[in-house]
Order: structure tokens, then C-alpha cells, then sequence
């Protein structure tokens, strides 16, 4: 049944083939009514054009069904009517009936066309909502399944160094295997993050939040891969609050300052910034490595473009994470070169309403 | 490896469908001289604990059957046995209903061995004393004197507004203990004030500014990315200054 119903919806998806299919109906439905005429007598043949109506409503659209209804009350009225042969209606009796008849069918037709697309608009959104919750699912299940091997690895690696009693070549391999579980668990943190921005399964959980305490969490996390770089914080006394989701702010500055510490020499500092810049919060990240290629400041943000001549290593993802888990939370990132050299990256979020704040005198 | 005879085994029960973590998990804790038991999914887990008791839970929150937090809302309806969740990055939402449905706290894997042993011990702490209720507390170079209402950092007196002081004497009686913003506004501000965090945020950066050495590299009020925040000062400094 559904293979027919789609069969005839993909014929039907055409709009001259919908009128085709009014207009071929409308003639064999005259055809068999010629045909009982002399058994039902006129009046009924107008149920008999009203049924296919109906019939028809289920497989063409409101235009091809308004057509049908036209052309079969003229053709009841000029092929059955008496007088027979012509627009001319007699009686009042059938005046009434074909004035009926005319709403009906249009009316018949409005409601199932409508019916239908109500109906075409619940399975589409049904099929769009589980997608979605599988979509959903899967990400997470995939999430379990790579972080649970991983944390055998490092945790296993770990304690064997916890243990003691190894010897400098056995330690060496054990911190060979934890620094790269750790790179292994970035890695499938990065391409969760870029299924997630590409599937549309990233939902932002918006919250005020304090740009120090975000950026504080920022360089936490890229700890072990900054080093010993030295990172210099500016942000004015007060508080820098803006709507944002901490975890994806936090992600998308991480991968701003590791960016800046895997393609600066090292020992060259790293700046990162907050501060208003009229309706905005700007987070800026600044370093003082070879800049950015003219060419391909607009290009960075693409998904797996990498500069030419980068180190082996990334992924091609940082950059395009960031800028979609900038723009989730309703900001824009941009790229650019420092009036002294360097890359700068900036972060802007909305700012224009100002939070609701306890009163009290300090 | 129960190496130290006179020393009581702490008890442990592991709830994890994942033989890989369950062995690492016990072979830390054994180390550790615990005794592990464990239970490969949240039924058996229930099953476990209603037989004999737990010092300590470690509880999964990805499980098969149950899903760990219906185990966890299960434990809860009726023993207060520290439970610590274990968990993935991203899980945020699930991070914060499991805390807020009574977990103690969390640990997020991939994990190393010293962060879970922390946690639990701390957890451990807790469930053995309760609230903190000295009158004095000491954290390094800071000094809350809950019965005097007093702060001092350095042995200077530290002027503090109210709301201030009832921020951070929650945070000193949970020492090591993640709160959920919800949690800590519910507390401070009141349950109808429970969704505005932005009087968190400005009130911890208040303290940040006047007890950290550094406020933009705070030491003690860690903040939980997404959470909430967890004040953090090692224990053996947190003594009572009567004894």
C-alpha cells in the first residue's frame, strides 16, 4: 500500500501532471456516467462526480482538485442537465444542486488537501525528531566507547609508574604510551565536537558566566600542552560577565591558546584579553609567532584546512570548532595579523543586556 | 594486599559494565589496601549493596539496563553511603542532575589514579565527619573563624560583606566537595533565586579578589567548568585551632 502511495506521490510530484491526472478523471467519471444515466437518473451523477472528487483530493494538490471541481460541475451541467448539451439550467432544483454541489466539492477538497499536508508536516517532523534522538545516541555511545579503552590505556600506564622499580628505557615507554592515550583522547574529543557542530546536535546551555573565570579554565586545560610559555593575562578590574555556555567557551579558547603555543617559537609569549567593546564582550588570544599567511585568513576557519608548511599533528578541527562553538552561542570569531606581528584571534560575544545583580553596599 | 593488619579495610563497591575498568579500578584500590567488590550492572549493583554495607560507591553513569542515575536515585531513597559517579567529557546535564540527586562527586575518565584516590578519600572524609563544625578553620595562609565571624589572610583581618561570608562558609564547611550552582544559590540566595548565576559569578570573583595570592590563578575556589565550583585547600591544614 505505501509502495503504491509513494509510487503515485513521486508521479504526482509534478504540478502539469496533477492537472493531467484532474482532467483524465473528470472524463472517465463522464464516461461511466453516461453510462448509468438511464438507471440513476441525473441528480445522482453529481455523488458519482463528488466520490472521485474526493478520491482525487488524496493524490493531487489544491490547485488540481479546484480544477476537477470546475470542470466537473460544467460537465455535469452541460453533458446530464437537462436541457441536455448546454450551460442552460431549467430547473431550480438543479440550479440548487449544482450551487451545492460546487461548495462542496471545493470544501471536500480544501479540507483533505489540507489534511494531507498536516499529515506530510507530522511524519517529516517525527522522522526529523528521531534522527535527532539517534543521532543523539550514537554520539554518546561513541563517546563511551573510545573514552573507555583510553582510560584503560592511561590509567594503566599510570600505575605503572605508580608502582615504581622500573628502569629508565621501561619509563620512558610507559610515559611514550600516556602521552599518547592523552593525545588519542584529544583527538576523539576534537572529532566529537566537529560531529556534533556538522550533525546539529549541539544544543548551548546559555549562562552568565565571568570571562576571567572562563579563561582561567581555558589555560588549565591546555596546561600540559602550553608548558612553560608565558601567558599574560589583561583583564580590567570588575566583572566581565556575558551570556555564554562555559564548556564550549572554555573548548574554543583551549584550542585558541594550544594553536598559539604549537605555532609560535618557544619561549615568545601568549596574551590573552577580555574587555567590552560596545554592545560585546571582546576575548581576544595574541601571539607573537609568524602571523598568518595573507591569503589565508579567510580560509582558516574552513573544517580540515590546514596552513601549508604546519607541523604534523593536527587535525585540521580546532579552528572550525571554535568558530562553531562560537557561533552556536550567538557570537563571531576573527582572524587577523598584529599591527607588531603575530596572529590575533578575536572572540566576540553579545552583551548588550546587563545582568540583574544583587544589591548590597560593600 | 592487605598490608597494614592493624588498619580496617575500607570497603568499596565498583558498579561498571566495563571489565577493563573494573580490573584497573580494583587494582588501584587494592593497592590502596580497599576491599573491592564488584557489580556489572546497575540491578546487580542494588542487588550488592542491599545485602551488605559500603563504605564507598563507585558508580558509572553509563550503564546498560538501569542508566546510573536511576541507580543512584535507587541508593539514595535509602542509605547516605558516599557515592562518586564516574563519568565522560560532554555530560555536563548528567554531571549536575547526578550531583544534585545526592552523587558526592565525580570523576571524569579518562582519569589518573592520584585524582580518583583524592576524590574518594575526600568523599570518604565527608561521610565520616559530616558538615565540618570547628570553630576555627585554617587553610594555608587563610584563617575562617566561623564562631567570631572573623577572616583573616596573612593575619590580616579581611573585611567581608554578608552575603560574601555566607558564600564562603559554605564553601570551608564542603571543603573538597564540588557544589552545583544550584546548590550553592539555593543555600546562599535562597531557592527562588536558584537560576541566577550571575550572583555566583560575581560573588566568588569578590572572594577570589580578596582571599587568592592571585585571583586570576585561583587556588582555592576552583571553578568546575560547567558545574559549579569546588573549594579546594589540603585537609591536614584544616585543623582546629583548639587543638
Amino acid at each position: 500500500m505505501s509502495l503504491i502511495e509513494n509510487r503515485l506521490k513521486s508521479f504526482l510530484a509534478a504540478p502539469w501532471r496533477q492537472y493531467s491526472a484532474s482532467l483524465l478523471t473528470v472524463l472517465a467519471v463522464s464516461l461511466v456516467n453516461y453510462w448509468v444515466q438511464h438507471w440513476t437518473g441525473h441528480p445522482a451523477l453529481a455523488l458519482v462526480y463528488l466520490l472521485a472528487i474526493v478520491l482525487l483530493a488524496l493524490a493531487v494538490g489544491r490547485g488540481a482538485i479546484l480544477f476537477a471541481a470546475v470542470l466537473s460541475a460544467f460537465a455535469w451541467d452541460f453533458l446530464f442537465v437537462p436541457p441536455r448539451y448546454s450551460f442552460h439550467i431549467a430547473d431550480l432544483y438543479d440550479k440548487i444542486t449544482l450551487a451545492t454541489y460546487f461548495v462542496v466539492a471545493l470544501v471536500i477538497g480544501q479540507l483533505t488537501a489540507r489534511l494531507r499536508t498536516q499529515h506530510e508536516i507530522e511524519v517529516k517532523a517525527k522522522l526529523a525528531l528521531e534522527s535527532e534522538r539517534l543521532g543523539r545516541t550514537l554520539l554518546n555511545s561513541v563517546s563511551h566507547e573510545f573514552r573507555t579503552p583510553i582510560s584503560a590505556i592511561v590509567g594503566a600506564a599510570d600505575n605503572l609508574r605508580a608502582e615504581g622499580g622500573l628502569s629508565p628505557s621501561q619509563d620512558r615507554f610507559v610515559g611514550e604510551i600516556e602521552s599518547a592515550g592523552e593525545r588519542l583522547n584529544r583527538i576523539v574529543q576534537s572529532l566529537l565536537s566537529a560531529a556534533r557542530l556538522q550533525s546539529g546536535q549541539l544544543q548551548p546551555r546559555l549562562d552568565w558566566c565571568e570571562a576571567r573565570d572562563v579563561i582561567h579554565a581555558a589555560l588549565q586545560e591546555s596546561a600540559a600542552l602550553i608548558g612553560d610559555r608565558p601567558i599574560e593575562t589583561k583583564i580590567a578590574a570588575g566583572p566581565h560577565l556575558a551570556r555564554m555556555d562555559f564548556v564550549l567557551m572554555q573548548q574554543a579558547l583551549s584550542n585558541l591558546v594550544t594553536n598559539a603555543a604549537l605555532h609560535t617559537p618557544p619561549g615568545t609569549p601568549i596574551e590573552i584579553s577580555a574587555r567590552f567593546e560596545g554592545k560585546e564582550l571582546l576575548v581576544q588570544v595574541a601571539d607573537r609567532g609568524p602571523g598568518l599567511p595573507p591569503g589565508e585568513i579567510d580560509r582558516i576557519f574552513e573544517l580540515f584546512h590546514r596552513l601549508p608548511n604546519s607541523k604534523p599533528g593536527g587535525t585540521g578541527l580546532g579552528l572550525a570548532i571554535v568558530k562553531g562553538f562560537v557561533e552556536a552561542q550567538g557570537g563571531r570569531v576573527r582572524a587577523a595579523n598584529g599591527a607588531y606581528g603575530g596572529a590575533i584571534f578575536n572572540i566576540f560575544l553579545p552583551a548588550s543586556d546587563a545582568p540583574e545583580l544583587p544589591e548590597e553596599t560593600p | 594486599m592487605n598490608t597494614i593488619a592493624s588498619t580496617p579495610q575500607t570497603s568499596a563497591l565498583v558498579i561498571d559494565d566495563e571489565p577493563a575498568i573494573q580490573r584497573l579500578i580494583t587494582t588501584i584500590l587494592e593497592v590502596h589496601n580497599y576491599h573491592v567488590v564488584t557489580a556489572g550492572s546497575g540491578r546487580e549493583g542494588l542487588a550488592t549493596i542491599a545485602q551488605r554495607r559500603h563504605d564507598l560507591i563507585i558508580l558509572d553513569l553509563g550503564l546498560p539496563d538501569l542508566g546510573g542515575l536511576e541507580v543512584l536515585k535507587q541508593i539514595r531513597e535509602w542509605t547516605q553511603t558516599p557515592v562518586v559517579i564516574l563519568t565522560v567529557q560532554d555530560s555536563e546535564a548528567e554531571k549536575i542532575e547526578a550531583l544534585d540527586s545526592g552523587a558526592d562527586d565525580y570523576v571524569t575518565k579518562p582519569f589518573n589514579s592520584g585524582e580518583l584516590l583524592a576524590r574518594l578519600r575526600a568523599a570518604l572524609r565527608r561521610a565520616d565527619k559530616g558538615k565540618v563544625e570547628e570553630p576555627v578553620l585554617r587553610f594555608g595562609n587563610l584563617t575562617v573563624n566561623l564562631a567570631a565571624r572573623l577572616v583573616t589572610r596573612e593575619n590580616q583581618a579581611i573585611k567581608l560583606t554578608s552575603t560574601e561570608y555566607a558564600l564562603l562558609r559554605l564553601f570551608v564547611q564542603h571543603v573538597g566537595k564540588v557544589l552545583t550552582h544550584r546548590q550553592i544559590l539555593r543555600e546562599v540566595w535562597g531557592p527562588e533565586h536558584e537560576k541566577k548565576t550571575q550572583y555566583l559569578r560575581v560573588y566568588v570573583q569578590r572572594l577570589r579578589d580578596k582571599l587568592e595570592v592571585n585571583p586570576n590563578a585561583p587556588t582555592f575556589f576552583r571553578t568546575e567548568s560547567g558545574i559549579g565550583y569546588r573549594f579546594f585547600a589540603n585537609w591536614k591544614t584544616a585543623v582546629s585551632d583548639a587543638s
